[in-house]
């Protein structure tokens, strides 16, 4: 029983990485009803070129890898809106999935080339502290991931409900026929969210990093899938729908891991998908009135 | 001349594999479980004649069988949600097969070595054609028999009422419902015919490269079963066959002098195709321009 409890808070406290992938495809595609393939890729990338950049500076402290993770992605998330959305039409889905595709195996290949295939270590924080509540243990560095992604979302959230970008941003992904007509630049806001969700995705890139301890190409495929897998339990569109579903995944992999081992765990996560599939198609909150 | 003859292979089979695709592709749905369709008609087909010792032909038949079941099995489920959450349903379930076949293990001892497909392993020694003698460029012949028979069925396809029915409900699901077509029907039909056309690539595939393993069925695989038809256009079939060329003949292995940066050029060159044509290599205005163009040649009709 102290197992499974065990089993199930630390797939939690890991969840919350898939959250933060799961919110940036959910949020691209409640704004343009697109979806970006490219962004697990791209936060991996982004978390690279934190090291990358830490590297240049001697003498940095750990937590700096954060900060420059989360402007690296930012920059690639721009760079993916401009090659893989703004000049393709609207009016072809298939040609702006395809086209991040080919953004997703490109920046895949990047790092490939420029690591040379070779897994990289990542700076770890907090790996030795545990905090021990009665019989249970919580590691350190997943406290941290938890931690910095509450905040993540925090930020997010008063984002989009605070401010004017925000109130621009939820206009557009409810009518943007209408949004345009009260004077706001689409374009500007579809650009303004591949920046937003790309600063998250360095982030989430930088804290799957720290609680591996290492960063490898390897890891860009299963987070797609996950993240994927996320947004549609979440229900596509949703941000909540998206923490919660990210938790629930976090925590059912972790379960099954324990019991049945890790090369069937994902076995696993895909069955947990298809129930969903089956019994609620649109998810746990499925935005009301999609117009997919 | 037998790299020539290799090449051949590895482009028939991507045919097919692009071909299952684009089938459903004209319905309007995007189907990433391709890869996990070719599995399956791969590790069947190869254990029927590894395992039992069929005839090549009989095993490619039950193959396929197998491939087009398992597609409309999954056409039912997951038909019932539609564009994107479709893509992410068949990922999930062309990832799913490919870790069953990660997990599964089934040897039998033959003579001195155990054979049949072991987990992360794989499966080796599928030599039937080897051991029956077959020659490189007899290999490529067979493939490309059943390559020009499924093209031509296809081809004919788009001639036919059902071809007319399978675009129609592409091009806008709610005005074909409204003329009475029966959009459940269509659609999962077009995922069965997809599931057995990706079936027969697999077990070609299984019995040319002689050796499987699950990582040969992952989500690339998958990725490039929906780029071949995408990047040639879903215009005619022929958009494919471009694309396969295209793609396999001239990226993979005419840039091969390019070494590791081919890899990279790859995606960037997909992402650029995209940009400058939205609509396939091959869309319909080309293709008129292309038939216009023969005529004039041909003497016209």
């Amino acid at each position: 029983m102290l197992d499974l409890l065990q089993a199930v808070l630390d797939g939690l406290l890991f969840g919350t990485t898939y959250a933060l992938i799961g919110i940036g495809f959910t949020l691209v595609f409640g704004v343009m009803h697109k979806l970006n393939m490219s962004y697990a890729a791209a936060s991996v990338g982004g978390a690279y070129c934190g090291l990358l950049i830490m590297g240049l500076v001697q003498g940095a402290p750990p937590w700096t890898v954060f900060l420059a993770a989360c402007l690296a992605g930012g920059v690639l998330g721009y760079l993916v809106y401009l090659t893989c959305f703004h000049f393709i039409p609207l009016a072809s889905p298939l040609a702006t999935l395809m086209s991040t595709v080919g953004m997703l195996l490109l920046i895949d290949e990047i790092i490939v080339h420029v690591t040379d295939g070779m897994p990289k270590n990542f700076p770890t924080m907090l790996d030795d502290e545990m905090l021990r509540v009665g019989e249970i243990t919580l590691r350190g560095d997943l406290l941290l991931v938890f931690g910095v992604s509450v905040v993540c979302m925090a930020g997010l959230l008063a984002l989009l409900y605070r401010t004017r970008l925000g109130l621009a941003t939820r206009a557009v992904s409810q009518q943007p026929v209408a949004a345009q007509l009260c004077g706001i630049r689409v374009a500007q806001v579809n650009a303004a969210t591949f920046v937003v969700t790309g600063l998250l995705g360095g982030i989430a890139g930088a804290l799957i990093g720290a609680s591996v301890g290492a960063l490898s190409p390897l890891l860009t495929t299963p987070l797609t899938v996950k993240g994927l897998i996320v947004t549609v339990i979440g229900g596509l569109g949703s941000i909540p729908g998206a923490i919660i579903a990210g938790l629930l995944v976090g925590a059912f992999e972790n379960l099954f891991q324990q019991f049945r081992g890790v090369t069937e765990r994902d076995l696993y996560v895909m069955l947990l998908l298809f129930a969903f599939l089956v019994f609620r198609p649109g998810g746990l909150f499925a935005p009301k009135g999609g117009r997919d | 001349m037998d790299f020539y003859f290799g090449l051949a292979q590895i482009i028939g089979v991507h045919t097919l594999l692009g071909l299952s695709a684009y089938i459903v592709l004209l319905t309007g749905q995007v189907t990433l479980a391709q890869a996990g369709f070719f599995a399956i008609g791969a590790y069947v087909s190869a254990m029927l004649t590894v395992l039992a010792g069929w005839p090549i032909v009989a095993a490619l038949g039950v193959g396929t069988l197998f491939g087009a079941g398992a597609a409309c099995a999954v056409g039912f489920p997951a038909l019932r949600v539609k564009g994107l959450m479709l893509v992410i349903a068949t990922l999930a379930f062309g990832e799913g097969v490919r870790l069953f076949f990660f997990n599964f293990d089934y040897q039998v001892a033959k003579g001195q070595v155990k054979v049949g497909p072991v987990g992360g392993e794989g499966f080796r020694q599928i030599r039937y054609f080897p051991e029956h003698g077959w020659t490189t460029f007899d290999v490529m012949l067979f493939i490309w028999v059943f390559v020009v028979l499924i093209m031509a069925v296809l081809w004919w396809f788009d001639r036919s009422r059902y071809g007319a029915v399978l675009r129609a409900v592409g091009e806008d699901e709610i005005a074909a419902q409204s003329v009475g077509i029966n959009l459940t029907a269509v659609k999962v039909s077009a995922m069965t015919i997809g599931g057995a056309i990706a079936g027969i690539g697999g077990g070609l595939y299984a019995h040319y490269t002689t050796h499987i393993e699950h990582s040969s069925f992952n989500i690339l695989v998958a990725t490039f079963a929906i780029a071949y038809p995408i990047v040639g256009g879903l215009a005619s079939v022929f958009g494919t066959l471009a694309a396969v060329v295209f793609v396999q003949g001239f990226l993979i292995e005419g840039l091969r002098f390019l070494g590791d940066w081919r890899n990279l050029l790859f995606g960037a060159l997909i992402v650029l195709a995209m940009n400058v044509r939205p609509r396939g290599l091959l869309d319909a205005p080309t293709l008129g321009r292309l038939g216009r163009f023969g005529r004039l040649f041909g003497g016209g009709r």
